[in-house]
């Protein structure tokens, strides 16, 4: 057998904080194998992973390294070929495909790189969306998400359609739409990828607020200074971590005294 | 997601793309208006056609070669021309001998022959031989001059009563009266001229040109069978009159009570049961004919739901990623199938709303939208969207989130 199924820790598996921290992402020798006609493309060889609550993390590594398809597993879009994904505690490959719609949900917003709106519906009813699936009343609805409108600071183009509003403006719409439902877990597959500095920066500063009020954030980026503003750098290579280094954000973080309990 | 969202999705999505809805709904659209249309003409046409026969008399019936039986099935029709005599002047005189019950009874017989007058000519004149009695047994009355006398039957008189087709065509419209057509080479001078009845079914009822059935026989011989028209003294009687009329003819014809009659007795609750078997009949082949293109509508519905799932791989995938269901996509496309295909059918309807709009305004009939066919056309077409939905819906369903990656807003 190629693949050991034995639990190892990876020696490369940092934990930047004591395990007196909950473990809200574990990964254990996680496999993503794409099938492309007879040829076997292995995008994940092996993931071992560990990201606590309330961690601020940033995923590197050059291009076709596997840190979308990891992110897609994080963010229960998509099973591994082989391994295991506990999100929460719960082992993700026992959950049926409800209890998944269910914490796709409620527990992870995910930011893609390409936005992923609704083309012919205002942002208003783009941000619902997530609302709608989880049955909220529609008075409800509209008002929380105005809420989380306001909230990226576009209160005032909730009527806007896409193709009527700036890159980064339906950027703020998807994160709008990533944080309605209050997920614990932001995911955000090269959020600024498709915006010039300005723009990130802007998008950065909302995630850096969402940290703030508690969320785990997991982002993938191919910038330096993106990646700056997170606690924590994991870097991919062909499918595989390697490396895992906190930043001098994280270790400023690090020593400031630990935040009470909720 | 509810159903207000799912159908808010549904209707967007069809303002999105008229014309291609439009021609997607095209099937279900034909097939919901024949059916409303068919239904609401045949309707129509019974209330018509009830009401014709009920002017006829209610308390009139034929004795006729063939029953209604007989006439509407081809193959009793070929047994019965080699069983059922004609019946002839010597029957009618027999009956009106005979028969106690009838107020009155009549005679008829008729062929079709050309008219002319002065050089003019009208074609297919429907030539009736009758006796003077008809008159109070028919739809039509006098309109000018007089209907045949007894004494014109008498002398087996070469005069006329004519619908008003002859005068308008032969005569353009100026009186008539007094002057002479030539039927058959034989000249007959006008004596009077009947009301018009307009058209049944685009069959003019006003081209007919009478004369006393003696005379029409002493012209076209005697092999054409009479009709007798027999008129009951009141509807309590009529069955009574039916039978007297019956027995009579076997009487007549020698028949041992195991045979069966050679002749029919034709009251106007047959003829209106025949009329419906017909419209029945009609009406069922343009049912299935509507069910043919509402299946092909719904196929056609079908394919243009796959092809907005494969369209909307992305949107679907998107859903999924912030938490729909698989329940909740299926129900999605299966709502907007449904939708799709309602609307199809509700401009079906107003389609054969418009028909039979028009179609009152240009024929005497009485058309009206029957709600039965209206809610149940709908219904159909909901149920037809929903059925040919089922297979997108459930291939969207089974999208996987990961797809809304792969493509770009
Ligand atoms: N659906 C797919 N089918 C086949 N191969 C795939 C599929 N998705 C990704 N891959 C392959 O898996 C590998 C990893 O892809 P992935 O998208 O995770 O890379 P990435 O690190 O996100 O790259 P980038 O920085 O360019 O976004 C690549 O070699 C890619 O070609
Ligand atoms: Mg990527």
């Amino acid at each position: 057998m190629a693949t050991p199924t034995i639990h190892q820790p990876s020696a490369t598996t940092a934990t930047p904080y004591a395990g007196d921290r909950e473990v809200v992402i574990r990964t254990e020798n996680l496999w993503k194998i794409y099938q492309m006609g007879s040829e076997q493309v292995a995008a994940l060889r092996g993931v071992n992973l560990q990201i606590y609550r309330n961690e601020y993390v940033a995923i590197m590594g050059p291009s076709g390294s596997g840190k979308s398809t990891l992110m897609n597993l994080i963010g229960c879009l998509d099973s591994p070929t082989r391994g295991e994904y506990w999100l929460s505690g719960h082992l993700v490959s026992a959950l049926d495909d409800d209890e998944l719609a269910r914490i796709r949900n409620q527990e992870i917003g995910f930011v893609f790189q390409t936005f992923n709106l609704l083309p012919r519906t205002s942002a208003l009813h783009n941000v619902e969306l997530p609302l709608i699936y989880s049955g909220a009343p529609p008075a409800e609805r509209t008002e929380r998400a105005m809420a989380a409108l306001q909230q990226v600071d576009l209160g005032s183009r909730v009527h806007h359609k896409p193709n009527e509003l700036s890159g980064g403006q339906r950027q703020r719409v998807a994160i709008a739409r990533a944080l309605v439902n209050r997920p614990s877990i932001i995911l955000a597959d090269e959020p600024t990828g498709n915006l010039d500095s300005t723009t990130s920066n802007e998008i950065m500063a909302l995630l850096e607020v969402l940290w703030e009020r508690g969320n785990t954030i997991v982002l993938v980026t191919h910038e330096h200074d993106i990646a700056e503003h997170a606690h924590r750098v994991i870097h991919i290579r062909d499918g595989q971590v390697a490396g895992d280094t906190r930043t001098r954000r994280g270790d400023a973080v690090a020593n400031r005294p630990p935040a009470p309990p909720a | 997601m509810g159903i207000r969202e799912a159908i808010a999705v549904a209707l967007g999505t069809l303002r999105a793309h008229k014309l291609r809805s439009f021609l997607t709904l095209l099937g279900v659209i034909i097939s919901v208006c024949t059916l409303v249309a068919v239904v609401a003409m045949v309707q129509g046409v019974n209330t018509y056609v009830g009401s014709k026969i009920a002017r006829l008399g209610s308390n009139i019936f034929s004795v006729s070669q063939f029953s209604l039986n007989e006439m509407t099935n081809p193959v009793r029709f070929m047994r019965a021309r080699e069983t059922n005599p004609i019946i002839r002047y010597q029957d009618y005189q027999f009956l009106r001998a005979n028969a106690r019950l009838p107020r009155a009874i009549g005679a008829q017989t008729q062929r079709t022959g050309t008219v002319k007058h002065n050089g003019r000519s009208l074609d297919e004149v429907n030539i009736s031989g009758v006796t003077p009695n008809v008159l109070g047994m028919s739809a039509f009355q006098v309109a000018n001059g007089r209907f045949l006398a007894p004494t014109d039957e008498q002398r087996r008189a070469y005069v006329a009563f004519v619908g008003p087709d002859i005068v308008t065509h032969l005569f353009g419209g100026a009186n008539p009266l007094g002057r002479h057509i030539l039927v058959s080479g034989q000249q007959y001078e006008i004596i009077g001229v009947a009301t018009a009845q307009g058209d049944v079914f685009g069959q003019s009822q006003d081209n007919f040109v009478m004369i006393p059935l003696r005379t029409y026989q002493k012209i076209y011989g005697n092999q054409d069978s009479i009709t007798l028209d027999v008129q009951a003294r009141g509807a309590r009687l009529l069955p009574a009159t039916m039978d007297e009329m019956e027995m009579l003819m076997r009487v007549r014809r020698h028949l041992s009570w195991n045979e069966k009659n050679n002749f029919g007795i034709i009251g106007s609750d047959a003829l209106m049961t025949l009329w419906h078997t017909l419209t029945g009949a009609i009406a069922s082949v343009m049912v299935g004919v509507s069910f043919v293109f509402l299946v092909v509508g719904g196929i056609v519905i079908m394919n243009i739901m796959l092809a907005a799932v494969t369209e909307r791989t992305q949107e679907v995938g998107m859903r999924k990623a912030v938490g729909a269901r698989r329940s909740d996509i299926l129900w999605q496309f299966l709502v907007e199938s449904a939708v799709l295909s309602t609307v199809g059918g509700l401009i079906g309807v107003l389609l054969a709303y418009l028909f039979t709009l028009a179609a009152g305004a240009l024929t005497p009939i009485p058309f009206s939208l029957p709600l039965g066919a209206v809610v149940l056309a709908v219904v159909i077409s909901t149920l037809v969207g929903l059925f040919f939905g089922v297979y997108p819906a459930s291939k969207a369903a089974r999208l996987t989130p990961i797809a809304a990656l792969h493509s770009e807003v």
